[in-house]
């Protein structure tokens, strides 16, 4: 391990490219991995690998509190482990998080720690990462460390949800009431949603795309599981598919947008099969970038120092790089209209709107096609766009 | 935007502060499931911090250029107040009678302080506050989840439980803080302006019961009715805080009859305003100063010829004049747009949009 760090350190001093997994194998077992807790053995089988996180920035949310416990954010280090029984897909993730945070019903600001797993149902393109995009839906396994949560639309069963000293139980009926109650909570917050695109995160519920999922906190280190079968309505998981991660800190108030994401990432079900074409990475010449960077995108978008634009002209790229996938860069300076990332204010800044729908729907970025650059230049941009991220958290 | 707009206006000058509202609304609406701490009504006494506490200092609302300004989650503990319950059944073994928790916060907690020097100075007045449907509502814009919708036949806000993941952004984006997370359920709830009862030709249930007569209902467009007359005709009911760019549909006729000053011998002294002018302006922005001359002018022609359709209307001599609901237009509506007639619940709002396929991004899914 020690060694493992040492070539880590060295090999980001000489700025070479890091050794985060652009794709993960999944080990193949035996074993029924339906029934596979956080706990089994089987894990220990597993290789680890590792991949990064990266706060995603594109849209300020407006809460002030949040804005400030972020100020200083940095990426962080999913340790990841895969395994495949041929029928289901397991990962383990884990994370260092020095404080754990849960969801209570007690209070209005507490927020829960959480992870998610994405799923693309496309696998010729890859869907905007983080919420899908039109006709690229994803599918997406959200699990929150919440207290027990109860649902105002499913059960209808208002009576048991009344505040207990509104009843005229005593002693035992009472206790049997309070019993009742706190049977109808689910302690465990987990979701599947599919999604097309900003502001269309749709829980699905029924049951089409099942779960197991787990999450344990130990020693200032998550541990999340999630399990579900390689073939579903929505999905089929062959070969080599596209995955992405996402996971919450309730300390730093995060939810929705704000949160640690990572890139797609391959996930190989066996040695044989080919490494996904989508994932590869430009190659180019990042200082070159750079200069095209300033000369055609400087004056709508913000990244890092460069802050030529008013805020809110263009999502902001200032860490693009760690969560966007070259293959998403290059069709977003060809076709911008091909993923359109909506402002987090629906009627806010009228002169300079994102994007313009026609009466279908259909939403134009306003943000001009890049289509006459050279395949060099383009290169060279995506090259440098893939610099674009904060440090990594030590 | 909508294509009618149902607005309320409350006349402060009748306003006793009895809490009424408050009662009608927290016993239909609040008074369970998470909702215990949640007043979609408060009435509070101003000056004062109100409820949740300093609500006016916790940011949210647009700035000149339109965009959403940060704001803050209120919590259960410092600025709600934890809603605190007796251990009656303690008594009978001799125990005393105390709440479950130090109370520290909670609506109403500073009633009838006011501000000034008893009795020269010393004022205050009520501000019964509901959410205020606004036109641009900070609350909607600031949802990620496009859980928050305006409904298009009377342009009410409501939250689509079904879409709402308690993300309490919206709490952050309502300057007024009328927008609450129901902890229990993990969503954010707020007031309905009871739709289904004014789908019935009903008027919300604080308006309702209101005893001062202080609540008028109706659209804004109808222009035979009191709200219309009070906002547009005559401009005496004026939003609150307009500085915070959200348009909001809730009116208010300003208080303007409170007592003189007294001087040092107390003595009345004559011309002077008990509640301060700049207090008024920061509440209901530059046209207070109008409203309250048309008032003044129109209270004075009442005197001197005995006609004045603007008092006859602040008067309030009929119920049914106050609450103008067009009984039939939700049927007709309902019919214009092929839903059955009698629809005494908004769909969206119970069963949210839910599919398990997707096909958002047709039209006006995502206006």
């Amino acid at each position: 391990m020690k060694t493992l760090k040492t070539i880590i350190v060295l090999m980001s001093l000489l700025g070479l490219t890091s050794l985060m997994a652009q794709s993960l194998n999944a080990l193949y077992v035996k074993e029924d991995l339906s029934k596979v807790s956080l706990t089994s053995n089987v894990w220990q089988k597993a290789k680890e690998q590792s991949v990064e996180v990266y706060p995603q920035t594109t849209i300020e949310m407006n809460d002030a509190e949040l804005i400030k416990a972020n100020e200083a954010n940095l990426a962080k280090v999913l340790h990841v482990k895969t395994l495949s029984d041929g029928k289901s897909v397991a990962f383990l993730l884990q994370w260092n998080d020095k404080t754990k945070s849960l969801q209570t019903v007690q209070s209005t600001t507490d927020y829960s720690d959480g992870f998610a797993v994405q799923f693309s149902t496309v696998n010729d393109k890859l869907p905007y990462i983080g919420m899908g995009s039109v006709d690229r839906a994803v599918i997406v396994h959200l699990q929150k460390a919440t207290g027990k949560v109860y649902e105002p639309n499913n059960g209808g069963d208002v009576y048991h949800q009344v505040n207990a000293s509104n009843q005229n139980a005593f002693a035992k009926e009472l206790t049997s009431y309070k019993n009742e109650v706190a049977k109808q909570g689910n302690g465990d917050y987990q979701r599947a949603f599919i999604a097309e695109g900003f502001r269309s995160l749709t829980q699905i519920r029924d049951n089409s795309e099942p779960s197991l999922m787990e999450m344990k906190y130990d020693k200032g280190v998550w541990s999340a599981l999630l399990v579900r079968p390689l073939k579903s309505e929505h999905l089929n998981l062959q070969g080599s598919f596209p995955v992405a991660f996402a996971i919450w800190d309730g300390e730093k108030k995060n939810r929705d947008g704000a949160k640690l994401l990572s890139a797609w990432v391959g996930v190989s079900l066996d040695a044989n099969a080919k490494a996904l074409a989508l994932l590869d990475e430009a190659k180019g010449d990042a200082s070159n970038g750079e200069k095209l960077m300033m000369e055609n995108c400087s004056a709508c978008h913000q990244y890092k120092s460069v802050k030529n634009a008013p805020n809110y002209m263009a999502p902001n790229l200032s860490n693009i790089g760690g969560y966007a996938n070259a293959s998403y860069l290059k069709e977003s300076i060809m076709e911008p209209s091909a993923v359109v990332v909506p402002g987090y204010n629906l009627n806010a800044h009228k002169n300079f709107l994102w994007y313009t729908s026609d009466d279908k729907g259909v939403r134009t970025s306003t943000m001009p096609p890049f289509a006459h650059l050279d395949e060099k230049s383009v290169n060279d941009l995506v090259a440098f766009m893939k610099t674009l991220k904060v440090e990594v958290e030590k | 935007m909508s294509q009618r707009q149902l607005a309320m206006v409350m006349d402060l000058n009748k306003c006793i502060g009895c809490q009424t509202c408050t009662v009608s609304c927290k016993t239909q609406w609040t008074n369970r499931n998470g909702r215990e701490y949640m007043y979609w009504n408060n009435v509070e006494t101003y000056p004062g911090e109100g409820y949740p506490k300093k609500w006016q200092e916790l940011g949210g609302g647009f700035d000149e250029a339109g965009d959403l300004k940060a704001g803050v989650v209120p919590s259960l503990q410092g600025e709600y107040g934890v809603p605190w319950d007796y251990n009656h059944e303690e008594l009978a073994n001799g125990a005393q009678l105390k709440p479950h928790v130090d109370p520290k916060w909670g609506p109403n907690w500073d009633e009838d302080e006011g501000a000034g020097d008893f009795p020269n100075d010393n004022y205050f007045f009520y501000i019964p506050r509901i959410c205020n449907h606004c036109t641009n509502p900070g609350c909607l814009s600031a949802c990620p989840r496009d859980a928050i919708f305006k409904r298009d036949q009377d342009g009410v806000v409501l939250v689509d439980l079904d879409r709402c993941q308690g993300y309490r952004y919206c709490i952050a984006g309502c300057p007024y803080k009328k927008i609450y997370f129901n902890p229990r359920i993990s969503k954010s709830e707020k007031c309905i302006l009871c739709f289904p009862r004014i789908e019935k030709g009903l008027p919300p249930a604080c308006a309702q019961q209101c005893v001062g007569r202080i609540r008028f209902v109706g659209f804004l467009d109808d222009e035979e009715g009191q709200v219309y007359k009070l906002v547009k005709k005559f401009k005496v009911a004026l939003p609150l805080r307009p500085d915070y760019g959200t348009e909001s549909n809730v009116y208010y006729v300003p208080p303007t009859e409170a007592p003189p000053k007294f001087d040092a011998n107390g003595k009345i002294i004559e011309g002077s305003e008990r509640i301060p002018p700049e207090v008024l302006e920061k509440l209901f922005g530059k046209e207070v100063h109008e409203a309250a001359r048309t008032l003044r002018a129109e209270m004075k022609k009442r005197k001197e010829t005995g006609e004045s359709e603007l008092m006859d209307l602040l008067i309030a001599y009929k119920h049914e004049d106050m609450f103008r609901l067009d009984n039939n237009y939700y049927a007709e509506y309902a019919k214009s747009k092929g839903m059955p007639v009698i629809k005494p619940v908004d769909e969206r709002y119970l069963s949210g949009k839910y599919t398990s396929k997707m096909k958002f991004f047709t039209k006006g899914a995502n206006a």
